[in-house]
């Protein structure tokens, strides 16, 4: 099942669109960055040195390979939920649950397999494209990054958890179109709620109102935290200054988990309930 | 023994807003199948059919009533196990082969390896698609796609086999094989259930049917039972019957109807019926044409929808 679910994704083409976009942007790095030569720790872009500002006790070339990870995380996993916010909704197309719901298999297995084979479409895509930046910095630059490969599986983790959200969603509704567009209405939501201090307590100022923001943080996967948490693995985040965690915080993780878990639960539990 | 068994199965449907239509697919719905039986469950479209055998297979939850299939309670996996299912208007994933199908269904029935692979070949040739088991399924026509369902449902060798309409969209040579494939099948001593609402495709293979309409089982038994025991007769004559003959014939005959030279007979055997010729043919009169009208489960079948439609 997690096996077809990745299939069903890639022959969706979206999946494939990525990758293709993805070979690109790992050979358009492979040519331009180089280290250079009076430096070996200075990289740079096209010939020019890349010569970061403001970023405190933070290594140059971790700078590098975290604003890199940051924009192929994100990017990566939003275009990826794109791709397979559909694949749960179309297990529920009449005349094909009725094939599935025949088979042994619990409700519970059916839906869980197919979250997971499509995290793990995305989670491919993603691996691939750490791999391939990964083996740039590491051939060409002579740079060996551990800490770049294992935040892109923190970034792996973070899909599972999040496309809890888009899997519940996708079970009420059966509407591939209300789960894409939760799921991007959700990124947002979820960086509002990770900077809720900043903006969000500022609109009312009010008890109850800020308590159920709390709440809301931590009952729904923290996407936001968590991300930033990935990127913390390559080493000390520079910016925003002003922001106290520099270094890595499981606790996203852990909060995530718990939630995402219950959330699953609950996908399953409406799942076991209906009428097909 | 009894394979299925339900007493009282009800089902009602809340959808909409808020939930507030409501439809009763079924009512109190009580009926047993035996082992080694076809069992044909006929109705018209919205008789509730379709729900009965979602129910039977959890895929939809009943509102109310008992059921057993092979001795489980409803929602056993084991029920699943050792049944297969053709649903009426299925839909499998375009982008495979007929072939790669069976094996990704096969798969979800927890078949695995050659065992599968070997299964999947052999079904497609029982089915008459070895010659596109290489193809994508968007490329299958109507009839090709229900006989794939149909190597689908097979693919555990089950023992109860569910079909939802498996004739509709199959053309007449088709329909003959699946009648045929069924039958073999019963002869391997499998129970089959077959939901229909084409009478003369269920009454050619069917050892017992019942009748459901708006949810309600009608009727239940042989095809024998639910099918009238006389046999009409229609005469063409060559003149119009005048009284005396009429009443000459009236004590041999179940029923007679006239109609200028046309006249309708039911009799019991063709006892009455050559009784009958022997006294027109004494009167002088000729038969210009005889022909045997059959009462057929359609005709039994509307009768009792109109009956309960007046009533
Ligand atoms: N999922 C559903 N939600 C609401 N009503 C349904 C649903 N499925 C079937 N019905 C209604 O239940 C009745 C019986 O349907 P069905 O079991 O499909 O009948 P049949 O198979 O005999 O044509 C119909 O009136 C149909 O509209
Ligand atoms: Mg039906």
């Amino acid at each position: 099942m997690i096996l077809l679910t990745i299939r069903e994704a890639v022959l969706r083409g979206t999946l494939v669109f990525y990758f293709a976009v993805g070979n690109i942007i790992i050979l358009f790095l492979a040519y331009a960055l180089d280290v250079s030569p009076e430096n070996p720790s200075m990289i740079t872009f096209f010939g020019n040195p890349i010569l970061p500002k403001n970023i405190g006790d933070t290594n140059p070339v971790d700078f590098v390979l975290i604003q890199l990870q940051r924009s192929s995380a994100s990017s990566i996993l939003l275009f990826g939920v794109f791709a397979v916010a559909g694949l749960i909704p179309s297990m529920l197309e009449k005349g094909t649950v009725e094939l599935y719901l025949s088979k042994p298999l619990s409700r519970t297995t059916l839906l869980l397999s197919r979250a997971v084979g499509a995290s793990a479409g995305v989670a491919l895509n993603l691996i691939y494209f750490a791999v391939g930046i990964w083996l740039v910095f590491g051939i060409k630059l002579s740079i060996w990054h551990g800490g770049f490969l294992l935040s892109f599986l923190f970034v792996c983790i973070a899909f599972l958890f999040y496309f809890s959200i888009v899997t519940f969603v996708g079970i009420v509704t059966k509407s591939a179109g209300f789960s894409i567009m939760f799921a991007f209405v959700y990124t947002f939501f979820s960086s509002a709620l990770e900077s809720r201090t900043k903006f969000l307590y500022q609109i009312w100022n009010n008890d109850i109102y800020r308590t159920t923001l709390d709440v809301l943080y931590y009952i729904t996967p923290q996407l936001s935290a968590m991300l930033d948490n990935s990127s913390r693995v390559i080493g000390k985040m520079p910016f925003p200054p002003e922001q106290l965690a520099q270094t890595f915080d499981i606790l996203p993780f852990v909060y995530s988990l718990l939630s995402s878990a219950a959330i699953y639960a609950l996908a399953s539990y409406q799942f076991a309930k209906q009428d097909f | 023994m009894n394979i299925v068994e339900t007493s009282g199965l009800s089902k009602t449907y809340r959808s909409g807003l808020f939930k507030r239509s409501i439809v009763h697919a079924l009512t109190e719905v009580s009926l047993s199948v035996r082992k080694g039986e076809i069992f044909g469950l006929l109705g018209p479209n919205g008789a509730g059919k379709t729900t009965f055998v979602k129910i039977l297979l959890s895929i939809v939850h009943p509102t109310q009533g008992e059921a057993t299939v092979a001795g489980e309670k409803l929602g056993s996996p084991s029920i699943r196990e050792r049944s297969g299912y053709l649903p009426e208007n299925h839909r499998y994933p375009a982008f495979l082969t007929g072939l790669q199908t069976l094996i990704f269904f096969g798969s979800l029935n927890g078949m695995r390896g050659k065992a599968l692979a070997d299964r999947a070949h052999q079904l497609l040739e029982l089915v008459g698609l070895q010659d596109w088991k290489k193809v994508k399924i968007k490329r299958y026509s109507k009839g090709m796609l229900q006989r794939l369902g149909l190597a689908q449902a097979l693919l555990n060798d089950p023992d109860l086999l569910f079909l939802d309409e498996p004739t509709d969209g199959v053309d007449p040579v088709g329909r003959k094989e699946i009648r045929d494939l069924l039958t073999s099948l019963r002869n391997q001593d499998k129970t089959i259930f077959l939901n229909s609402h084409l009478l003369s495709e269920v009454e050619m293979i069917s050892d017992r049917v019942a009748i459901l309409n708006k949810g309600k089982v009608l009727k239940i038994g042989t095809i024998a039972e639910l099918t009238s025991k006389q046999i009409e007769y229609e005469l063409l004559l060559d003149r119009s019957l005048d009284d005396s003959i009429i009443e000459k014939l009236r004590p041999h005959l179940l029923s007679l109807n006239v109609e200028g030279k046309k006249l309708v007979i039911a009799v019991e055997t063709n006892v009455e019926l050559n009784t009958s010729i022997d006294i027109l043919r004494s009167k002088g009169i000729l038969i210009e044409s005889m022909a045997q009208k059959r009462t057929t489960l359609e005709d039994s079948f509307i009768d009792l929808i109109q009956r309960e439609a007046t009533s």
